[in-house]
């Protein structure tokens, strides 16, 4: 296997036994025979507004007492119909789309989409290209594995490293500013290549981010890794076993808590992955403990993915130069008749696709990213489908929370790491 | 005023270079005879083996993506073979998902697998005529294609026989204009917008508990979240079957 | 209401009491807004980027983001909202007391933004009274700080003589649109590029039925 387990010098909860299962739990404090009262379940309504859940997840959990018996999830309060929206765009009005989508982590989401497109035409990249957009998915894990830290600390009761992962969002959103003028909502890929080339100066600010990072973790994970409260409310909760997560669709972080060193990354590299030195944090128990050890350790090999790629950076153009595919530059629109006419067309008219289907999945922020897109021949899609991957993942909660209280409930819901606008699309 | 913007003959004149042309309403073009193609995944050589006249044709796409059609009948039987033979173990399922590709051609389900041990993967798609949009579910070989097959029934109208709980996913229980991902449902829906402002607001926020659906169990109390208060509570339990009976 | 107080200039008139009254009342208000905050989509996460310590919102009295929509002042609705959201959003308005204010953060909550499809509510203001607008896609933090002086700037204005004018709120109407059925169609037209959404590939012929209305410019 290509991948490492990272020891961490954490010392399991003694009540846990292995695989997460309690011996003793301490929430159960005698262990009488249940008397026959004939008691009945209890509904509770989590959400579809409600600080918990990350969005607007709404969540029906039947009760005994305060032991989740079963959670039905009710999705749909966020769908904006991306995927029918897609078939009236053009293959590049669809960018725009994308970080709409999983607004966690945008550049993911710009990056997966253009490579679809790209391997299903038929183009490939430049070099400084790749290395560029490697570049903004390392970037863009680690800001949304910072907002999912930020949001799992308050779950679990503790507000100082949220507003130190904001303290690094916040440089993130300004290299993202820097390189696309927006926050969030980047748009920064472009069939062929990118929308600009990087500004100046950009790669010593991801340099900086990336030097001054591990601090912060540092400080994090001494706020949060052996905190008593954390580790009692995380060790052992939500466990799900190896055969299992696969059986379920899991992904990313949370099908590698399970032992399953599955990473897009290195099992279908993409963009030269397999020649950066990096390894897959793997956990041992499944449960949101291994899960939030498995981020923590994935933002920093996301660092050192970063490093190297700054390193490698070549020079060179950022778009391929096929004027059927990229734009011309805005001065040659305004001096040079041919590049006007070419600028026209492809505005106007598009990138014709060939009438065929090509799936193309990258290692998302929540899990396995797919891409899969359907062309007919002309520059719009027949379909556009991606594979959601914190749908699949959150599809595994009613099994991951049966038998846990409610308060786990919650914990195991931030374990998963969703984002409301990808599962309802 | 019939309006002919949905149809492909108002669109303005694409001069498509690369494409060759118009494809028109060609169906896609797959290799005619099966095998043209050398797959570039063993496990359509060994499928084509086990099964000869359950796999109707295979392709590459996309350079090196190895797509097999299979006859829809057999659709549970085949990706049980894939999943539990050990030198095909496809133990992960990517995606389940459909393509309508317009003009009253058949629906095609497609299924992404990806097989962690040997890290190949393999696309598998079958095609079902609009008139008969049905097909076995697989939720028994692989559990997490629960909810993908709800989202597709959801958004396509494939029925997926033997499926555990085959309600709507993303839209409403009683979302009556159909289903919003084919190709002849207009992007705007079919109501007007004041007519769908009405409907969405006469939808009870709560309306969607269904006794039926969690288990035999009868619920004894409906207490509420954040979003609903003391009158919630009280019209919780009366509005319990509204969302039943109008299920599409 | 005349109490005489011979030592002001304007005492002795109504006017005078119950404007100093308004003074220190909208000063109060304004100055300790809670926002319930309904984020649905990107633009909450700007407006999660606005609480934090960059931005700041405790400045304006607003630490306390009130997810209750009982203990609420101000309705922030940030983010998409889709017809299935749409009687959610309605609820958290009625259950909220008066006084009462409702921002729009963004252009899906103010006008669908790009989304002009089946699923989306075309603006918030067919179904809930909304006081301020904040265009942007997503509004910068600053976006959404101006947009919350600007209700202040909206409270400082108004005055208790006409409390019960601006704060009428009709029991019927709860659960149900605010706009009616024109008023809606108005609001929802389609524009920009919106008007040739009906136009697909153009390759396939799809049967894709085009509504009258989609025509309009
Ligand atoms: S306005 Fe833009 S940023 Fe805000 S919710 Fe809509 S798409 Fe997202």
């Amino acid at each position: 296997m290509s991948s490492s387990t990272v020891e961490y010098a954490v010392r399991r909860n003694p009540e846990m036994g292995p695989h997460g299962k309690p011996v003793a739990s301490p929430t159960e404090p005698f262990d009488a025979p249940e008397p026959e009262l004939g008691s009945q379940t209890m509904l509770v309504n989590v959400g579809p507004q409600h600080p918990a859940t990350h969005g607007v997840l709404r969540l029906v959990v039947e009760l005994d007492g305060e032991t989740v018996v079963s959670v039905v999830p009710r999705l749909g309060y966020l769908h904006s119909s991306f995927e029918k929206l897609g078939e009236y765009r053009t293959w590049n009005q669809i960018v725009t789309l994308t970080d709409r989508m999983d607004y966690l982590a945008p550049l993911i989401y710009n990056c997966a989409y253009v490579m679809a497109v790209e391997k299903l035409m038929g183009i490939e990249v430049t070099e400084r290209c790749k290395v560029a957009r490697v570049i903004c998915m390392e970037m863009d894990r680690i800001f949304s594995h910072l907002l999912w830290l930020g949001t799992w600390s308050i779950d679990v009761g503790a507000f100082t490293p949220f507003l130190y992962a904001f303290q690094q969002r916040e440089k993130v959103y300004t290299l993202h500013e820097a390189l696309t003028g927006a926050r969030i909502t980047t748009s920064s890929t472009r069939i062929g290549g990118m929308m600009a080339d990087l500004p100046e100066g950009w790669t010593k600010g991801v340099r900086e981010f990336a030097d001054n990072l591990p601090a912060t973790l540092d400080e994090i994970d001494g706020l949060l890794t052996c905190n008593a409260i954390h580790v009692g409310r995380t060790q052992g909760i939500g466990a799900i076993s190896a055969e299992e997560a696969v059986n379920h669709g899991l992904t990313g972080a949370n099908l590698r808590a399970s032992g399953v060193p599955y990473d897009v990354r290195k099992d279908r590299p993409y963009y030269d992955y397999g020649s950066y030195d990096f390894e897959v944090p793997i956990g041992c128990h499944g449960d949101c403990y291994d899960r939030y050890l498995v981020r923590m350790e994935e933002m920093r090999q996301s660092v050192r993915i970063l490093h190297q790629a700054l390193d490698r950076l070549p020079d060179g153009p950022m778009d391929v130069e096929d004027p059927r595919i990229s734009l011309p530059s805005k001065t040659d629109c305004m001096s040079d008749m041919e590049s006007m006419i070419h600028h026209f067309k492809l505005i106007t008219e598009g990138i014709p696709a060939p009438a065929e289907d090509c799936w193309f999945s990258v290692e998302g922020s929540k899990g396995e990213l797919g891409m899969y897109v359907v062309g007919d021949g002309g520059p719009k899609p027949v379909r556009w489908r991606i594979r959601p991957p914190s749908f699949v993942n959150l599809s595994a909660i009613p099994k991951l929370s049966e038998g846990h209280l409610m308060a786990d409930l919650i914990m195991i819901n931030a374990s998963l790491d969703i984002v409301l606008g990808e599962i309802d699309r | 005023m019939t309006s002919d913007l949905g149809s492909g003959g108002s669109a303005p004149d694409f001069g498509l270079v690369a494409a060759g042309g118009r494809k028109g309403h060609d169906p896609a073009p797959d290799t005619a005879e099966a095998g043209n193609v050398p797959p570039v995944n063993p496990s359509v050589t060994a499928l084509r083996r086990q099964f000869p006249d359950g796999v109707l044709r295979n392709r590459v796409c996309a350079g090196d993506q190895d797509v097999v059609h299979i006859d829809s009948g057999r659709v549970a039987e085949i990706l049980r073979w894939l999943h539990e033979t050990p030198d095909q173990h496809y133990d992960h399922l990517a995606d389940v998902t459909a393509v309508d590709h317009g003009g009253g051609r058949p629906i095609e389900v497609v299924y992404q697998l990806w097989s962690i041990p040997q890290r190949s993967a393999l696309r598998v798609k079958c095609e079902l005529p609009l008139d008969a949009l049905e097909i076995e579910s697989v939720t028994g070989i692989w559990q997490g294609a629960n909810w993908l097959e709800r989202e597709v029934y959801d958004l396509f109208g494939v029925h997926f026989r033997g499926h555990p709980d085959l309600r709507r996913i993303l839209m409403p229980e009683n979302y009556a204009e159909g289903h919003p991902l084919r190709k002849d449902f207009p992007l705007r829906g079919r109501f007007s917008r004041a007519e769908q402002t009405r409907r969405a607001l006469t939808q009870d926020p709560e309306d969607y508990y269904m006794p039926g659906e969690i288990g035999e169990r009868t619920p004894q109390v409906v207490a509420s979240g954040a979003d609903d208060g003391d009158e919630a509570k009280a019209s919780g339990a009366g509005a319990g079957g509204e969302g039943e009976a109008d299920v599409l | 209401m005349g109490v005489a107080n011979p030592g002001l200039p304007g005492a002795g008139t109504p006017a005078f009491l119950t404007t100093r009254l308004d003074f220190v009342v909208n000063w109060a208000r304004r100055n300790s807004l809670w926002p319930m905050p309904f984020g649905t989509a990107c633009c909450a996460i700007e407006m999660m980027a606005s609480a934090a310590s960059n931005f700041d919102l405790a400045r304006f009295g607003m630490e306390r983001m009130s997810f209750s929509p009982r203990q609420a002042d101000v309705l922030i609705c940030a983010g998409r909202v889709p017809y299935k959201l749409a009687p959610v959003l309605r609820r958290i308005w009625d259950q909220m007391m008066q006084p009462k204010w409702c921002i729009s953060m963004g252009a899906c909550a103010s006008s669908g933004g790009v989304f002009d499809v089946y699923s989306m509510v075309q603006g918030i203001d067919t179904i809930v009274p909304v006081d301020v607008y904040i265009p942007g896609c997503p509004p910068r933090p600053e976006g959404l700080i101006y947009g919350l002086m600007m209700v202040q700037e909206k409270i400082r204005g108004e005055s208790l003589a006409d409390h019960a004018a601006l704060r009428a709120e009709d029991p019927l109407g709860a659960g149900r649109p605010r706009a009616g059925d024109e008023e809606v169609a108005d609001l929802t037209g389609p524009f920009g590029n919106s008007t040739d959404q009906n136009r697909v590939s153009g390759l396939v012929e799809t049967g894709a039925i085009g509504r009258p209305e989609d025509r309009l410019p």
